[in-house]
């Protein structure tokens, strides 16, 4: 069906492996199963009408998630991106890192937790976060990859993952305390 | 082997670390480090934890096949338009 790339490699061989991560991100930015339906849908489309601008041997998976995350900004989004909160660590991260590595060494926790709490956890994050986030430690991009997907200085996305990690541990921490899962210790 | 490095430098290199991003050489100096102190290397396994459990919850969610067959549907589409 589609036209080979100028390397021979159809499009289908180098993006239809992509379809499950393209879903994953676009279900994390749009929080909405049809809105992220329609998102991969237009993203793949979008991709084979520009599939001669794809290089190839560069990396496919950040070249279409490129095209997600500004077609998600075009089309998608209707709020501007909410400004990040620079609070958000007024809790004193460093405070509650040592009292869940005190209570819970090996971080045992993090598997007792049912997958929709985490899930609503990730949704929660402020998007700068949470794409940084969702590309780096669920879909194993690199910090490089993550830069150029998005279009920001590697430093950036190091500052925002680290973030990122220490917000979602805290609401997760919390959330397990108040399940039970986990006792706290302090000092 | 250079100076063993102490647990601020092993703190600040453990997300790249565990990321695998640092220089074969900067991660010796980390192992290293871990192997020695035991807060550092429970700070590792908790974050190592972390990571798994996110990675692990990644996997479970797939393309649809529904929408996996409109795509391809709708690319059939636009081949046969162009």
């Amino acid at each position: 069906m589609a036209e080979p790339s100028a390397a021979g490699r159809s499009f289908d061989d180098e993006a239809l492996p992509h379809l499950d991560a393209l879903y994953r991100v676009a279900l994390r930015l749009t929080m909405d199963p049809s809105q992220a339906e329609d998102l991969v849908q237009d993203t793949m489309l979008k991709a084979y009408r520009s599939w001669r601008q794809y290089r190839p041997g560069t990396n496919a998976k950040g070249w279409l998630l490129t095209i997600l995350r500004n077609t998600f900004i075009n089309d998608y989004r209707r709020r501007k991106l909410e400004p990040i909160a620079m609070d958000l660590e007024a809790a004193e991260p460093h405070a509650i890192t040592r009292e869940m590595a005190k209570s819970d060494p090996e971080g045992a926790f993090f598997s007792q937790i049912v997958d929709e709490k985490v899930l609503e956890a990730i949704d929660a994050l402020p998007t700068e976060f949470r794409e940084v986030l969702v590309l780096s430690d669920m879909e194993g991009m690199s910090y490089a990859d993550i830069a150029e997907t998005l279009q920001v200085p590697v430093g950036t996305v190091k500052s925002r993952l680290f973030r990122a990690r220490r917000q979602l541990q805290g609401v997760l921490y919390a959330h397990a305390v108040e399940m039970g899962y986990i006792r706290p210790r302090k000092g | 082997m250079a100076e063993p490095i102490d647990c601020r430098e092993a703190k600040a290199r453990l997300d790249d670390y565990l990321k695998r991003e640092l220089t074969a050489e900067l991660a010796i100096e980390v192992r290293v480090h871990l192997e020695r102190c035991r807060s550092c290397f429970d700070q590792s396994r908790f974050e190592e934890s972390f990571l798994r459990m996110l990675e692990l919850r990644a996997k479970q969610e797939v393309c649809p096949g529904p929408l996996r067959e409109r795509i391809l549907r709708a690319l059939r589409r636009e081949a046969d338009q162009g």
